[in-house]
């Protein structure tokens, strides 16, 4: 999928989505994704298996993550240039929303 | 010897998958477990008596599951119950919030989706067999005798039913496709 494509698909962006991304900026598997988003969240986005495994099977299909080895039946994924890119201009955007909300709080 | 009740077309009888979920759950609640799921179970379930368990079912439909499919499930603390066809049952035991496998709305929905398209599969699949039986009816009628005509218009009325109540089915996940 080309940039433009990608853009038009996921931006602006899921929640579940951000993170996983995100979190694949350091490879890894659908559990570990869970517990650094947990993390990262104090605990407020709780991924379950079956929302990370469509997520996965979704971003690998659009190649904004890949899979890069395997360890026992477990896959290890991790963002790949384009859902880098992705992830940036995401970050951009959420950037912006963050400056206009200055003077609301 | 334990005491032992069949459910007859539990599939059928529960087709939005969150409603699926509650029946398999409240069997358990009510002491009546499911020891494995084949693919007989959704003619005919065993479920056996015992003390009263609180767990949290999953219903899933995967078409073409990736490798990681189970085990990534079983890390997340599901059980395997087994399947049905493409149909995937887990089941967790817990103590105070019911544990959830699809946390956000996009994912519930595309669950519900998978089910629909597979219902739509089979609507489809059944409507082409009606088509075909009345074709059949028509082509034929000159050479057949009551009894064969008989035959087309009974097996085009059992296609006909059942597609209509696949298109039932199938408006019914639709319209619960959030839950």
């Amino acid at each position: 999928m080309d940039l433009s494509k990608a853009v038009k698909r996921y931006i602006p962006m899921s929640e579940t989505m951000f993170y996983i991304l995100l979190s694949l900026r350091d490879p890894n598997h659908g559990y570990g994704i869970m517990q650094q988003v947990k993390e990262l969240t104090d605990g407020r986005v709780n991924m379950g298996a079956g929302t990370i495994y469509q997520s996965i099977g979704k971003l690998e299909g659009d190649g904004l993550i890949t899979q890069i080895r395997e360890e026992d039946r477990k896959k290890i994924y991790a963002i790949t240039e384009l859902g880098t890119q992705v992830l940036t201009i995401e970050a951009k955007r959420i950037r912006e929303l963050y400056r206009n909300t200055e003077g609301l709080l | 010897m334990r005491d032992t009740k069949k459910v007859w077309l539990s599939v059928f009888r529960y087709v939005v998958p969150a409603e699926y979920e509650r029946w398999f759950e409240a069997q358990e609640a009510n002491g009546w477990h499911v020891d494995k799921i084949g693919q007989w179970s959704s003619i005919l379930m065993t479920l056996k008596k015992d003390k009263p368990r609180k767990y949290r079912y999953v219903v899933d439909m995967q078409f073409s599951r990736r490798k990681d499919y189970i085990a990534m499930y079983e890390q997340f603390g599901w059980e395997y119950v087994g399947q049905m066809a493409s149909s995937y049952i887990w089941r967790k035991e817990y103590t105070d919030e019911r544990p959830e496998s699809f946390t956000d709305p996009e994912a519930v929905e595309a669950r519900s989706k998978r089910f629909a398209a597979a219902v739509l599969i089979n609507l489809i699949l059944f409507s082409l067999a009606v088509l075909a039986l009345v074709i059949g009816f028509i082509v034929t009628f000159g050479e057949t005798d009551m009894g064969q005509r008989l035959q087309f218009v009974l097996g085009a009325a059992l296609c006909a039913a059942f597609a209509v109540y696949l298109w039932y089915v199938w408006r019914k996940i639709l319209r619960n496709r959030s839950k």
